[in-house]
């Protein structure tokens, strides 16, 4: 078993936003994100029977107009150990046929006074309308090819308890980056806290001047993760892989797939990391996925509720 | 009413008739719809002058009715033309070139005769119809252009679609130039301004492709796809000798390549709108809506290109791209959003913008938006002159105020909070004053 590193030996103070939603990582200061992670990383080894559930009364709507199962039960299992009352609402595309606009269904579940929105939408900037016009906090969820703001803080509250650090590391960022608004929240995040990041694609999936978001860019898998500390690899869609952005899963897989023979180029102990669901043999070989020395698929999943406990709890302090 | 039928006389007003390249102080007086003016000096004002409404007009611009050379009515009703119409007058606009893309769409001469009846105004025609290039405007076959040309339409497009079929566009032309009648193209190359993945199904792109689109995660179209179509069509124009225009040149390499088939004498004329000589890329960054255009807002590099070649005449004419939008298809999340936005209310003031920035002649910016759009679809404009019945507007050059979409009566305006410098005070049509807030000068 790997040992975990812990920063703080008392607990730490509720995490300290600017603003009472939580949208994007760009904008957001070194301050805030570590305050985040700090908290997230206590509430990670607490036992949850013995949390103080603060947020008694506190409602929460879950509102995904995207489907999802890991996010949606991370942000519920997190509102419900802080005594949140949280309530799931699937938009299914019914109710868009049926011709209801965004912000209908937006001011329909605002008339009901709940205190914070938790939003998941297939278009970028959906969560940003909603703040426009609504009066309670929104938390980005996932937004189209935007970004997905406690995805990138899980990732680094992982890596900070593994490898003990974060600032100077080396990361990589590998797969269908054009597409993954993953990726743009962990450049952001990882850059403000002084990662070195190294984003890795085919030129079909790598975005237009990414480098002026001060990462440096690579077409070859081999040379991006010369030395890293971590890899994070991006989901390749299906529908991309035969013949559009990638001439097929195996030429990917030859080129962009991690086995253990590419991941020699990288630092001894570096580890592996992928939001989910994972395409193996595409983006990964499944033995590497399954090597717990390296992987830490597993424990972003737990840390995933630690961070969006540290998120709600913020977001509920910023709005006081 | 009655003070309106009253004669006017105007005293120092500016004259500026690009047509007579005439740019000069003097009186006029207008009686019975009819002008008559005087060269400036003082003992040329009327003796009578009491019996005129008269008004001092020092530092003020009488110049013709702008020349709105494309413009969206989206539905030919009389609600939408009554707006229109009162937008146009109020701001300046007293003749607009129709495109076709509306519900019905007008492709076709019955469309094409029923839009000119319905808009017959002060009988002085207001609206000229363009006909759509290809039936349905959908690129993939010649819509009656003859038929069309007889009842009226002034040229030919399909904008804002792009003829994308090389063949089909070939042949447009060829029958346009036996018309001699303009083609105007909104230049896009389709297949590289989104993403279409393996199943066929496309996303179209958003906005310009650029760091700015990476960071918003939006769907980017390359500048090139616009400049990709021109190159291609200017082959085309030199094989069939149309007069060939590109609508929106929105990008720095665009207004290269028309700049180099001017000088080896290719029959081009271009046009662009406001918002790509004063606005960039950046404007997106809050996913306000109101910026989703097409072409997209490039970036500074292209905007600057724009406005230089505007002074240097490569850009021929400036006009709004008026396209109006409901205000409920703006309020959506970027994707879903509607494209376009109203521009014929702020065209006046935003092109008089341009003055400040150098020092190119109050004439020849006038010129853009009045002699060149008359020229290319070669419909004539009223000269100012003595006897000639009264056609123009009257405008203070020098008022600064921002824009407000609340005094708006179309919207959206991506202009909202800007400040511009320029206002209509008068429009007179056919002889009868149609807009009067003269006496607020």
């Amino acid at each position: 078993m790997n040992k975990i590193h812990k920063i703080n030996k008392k607990p730490p103070p509720i995490a300290t936003l600017n603003s009472k939603n939580l949208l994007s990582i760009e904008g957001m200061n070194k301050l805030e994100i570590n305050s985040l992670l700090d908290r997230a990383d206590y509430f990670a080894d607490l036992d949850p029977l013995k949390i103080i559930k603060t947020l008694n009364g506190y409602v929460i709507l879950n509102v995904f107009f995207e489907n999802s199962t890991r996010t949606r039960v991370s942000f519920e299992l997190a509102g419900r150990r802080l005594g949140a009352e949280v309530i799931n609402i699937s938009v299914d595309k019914s109710s868009i046929k049926k011709g209801e606009s965004l912000l209908d269904t937006a001011n329909t579940l605002s008339a009901m006074k709940p205190n914070l929105l938790i939003v998941r939408h297939p278009e970028s900037g959906a969560p940003k309308l909603f703040s426009d016009y609504l009066n309670c906090s929104i938390v980005n969820a996932g937004d189209g090819r935007h970004e997905h703001p406690t995805q990138a803080l899980l990732d680094a509250l992982t890596i900070r308890r593994r490898l003990g650090r974060i600032e100077g590391l080396k990361i990589a960022i590998c797969g269908d980056i054009l597409n993954s608004r993953v990726a743009r929240s962990n450049i952001h995040l990882l850059t403000t806290l002084g990662v070195e990041v190294r984003c890795i694609a085919p030129p079909t999936l790598m975005p237009k001047s990414l480098e002026n978001l001060g990462v440096n860019c690579f077409n070859s898998l081999k040379d991006g993760i010369n030395n890293v500390n971590a890899i994070m690899l991006l989901r390749l869609q299906n529908e991309r892989m035969s013949g559009t952005e990638s001439p097929s899963k195996r030429e990917y897989y030859r080129f962009y797939g991690l086995d253990e023979e590419k991941l020699r180029m990288a630092h001894h102990d570096a580890v592996i990391m992928h939001p989910g669901p994972m395409n193996r043999g595409v983006e990964i070989a499944s033995s590497l996925a399954d090597n717990e020395d390296r992987s830490l698929i597993k424990t972003q999943v737990e840390i995933g509720v630690a961070i969006r406990m540290a998120t709600i709890e913020a977001v509920y302090n910023a709005q006081k | 009413m009655h003070k309106n039928n009253n004669p006017i006389l105007l005293k120092n007003i500016r004259v500026i008739d690009p047509s007579q390249n005439l740019d000069q102080e003097m009186n006029i007086t207008i009686k019975n719809g009819i002008i008559s003016y005087f060269e400036n000096s003082e003992k040329n004002i009327p003796l009578n002058e009491n019996d005129f409404r008269s008004i001092n007009c020092k530092d003020k611009i009488l110049s013709p009715g702008i020349f709105d050379l494309r413009v969206y009515l989206n539905e030919t009703n009389n609600e939408n033309v009554t707006i229109l119409k009162n937008a146009a007058i109020k701001s300046g606009v007293l003749k607009m070139g129709i495109l076709p893309f509306q519900k019905p769409l007008l492709d076709n001469p019955i469309m094409i005769e029923h839009l000119i009846e319905k808009t017959n105004f002060n009988n002085d025609k207001f609206f000229y119809p363009y006909g759509g290039a290809t039936k349905e405007l959908k690129g993939n076959e010649i819509a009656e252009l003859g038929l069309m040309a007889e009842v009226g339409a002034i040229g030919f497009t399909d904008a804002p679609n792009c003829i994308q079929d090389s063949l089909v566009m070939r042949r447009v032309m060829s029958y346009a130039k036996m018309l001699e009648k303009p083609i105007l193209q909104n230049p896009e190359d389709k297949s590289l301004a989104g993403l279409t993945a393996s199943n066929s199904t496309t996303i179209q792109g958003e906005m310009n492709e650029g760091e700015v689109s990476t960071r918003l995660g939006l769907v980017g179209i390359p500048s090139c796809a616009e400049v990709i179509i021109v190159e291609r069509d200017l082959r085309l124009a030199e094989l069939t000798g149309v007069h060939y225009h590109v609508s929106n040149v929105s990008t720095k390499k665009t207004v290269e390549v028309i700049k180099r088939a001017k000088l080896n004498g290719i029959r081009i004329t271009c046009d662009t709108s406001p918002p790509y000589f004063s606005l960039n890329e950046l404007e997106l960054s809050t996913y306000d809506t109101s910026f989703k255009l097409s072409p997209p807002l490039r970036n500074e590099e292209d905007r600057i290109a724009i406005q230089n070649a505007i002074f240097d005449d490569t850009i021929d004419i400036i006009t709004s791209d008026h396209k109006p939008m409901s205000n409920d298809t703006k309020i959506l999340p970027f994707t879903s959003a509607s494209t376009g936005a109203s521009g014929i209310e702020t065209l006046l003031p935003l092109t008089l913008n341009l003055i400040n920035k150098s020092d190119v002649s109050i004439m020849n910016i006038l010129k853009k938006i009045t002699l060149n759009p008359s020229k290319l679809l070669k419909v004539k404009i009223p000269k100012i002159k003595s006897n000639e019945k009264a056609n123009f507007i009257i405008f203070d050059p020098n008022e600064q105020y921002l824009i407000n979409k609340d005094f708006l009566q179309t919207s959206p305006t991506p202009f909202h909070g800007r400040p511009v410098q320029g206002k209509n005070y008068m429009s007179m049509m056919n002889g009868e004053i149609v807009f009067d807030n003269i006496d607020l000068l």
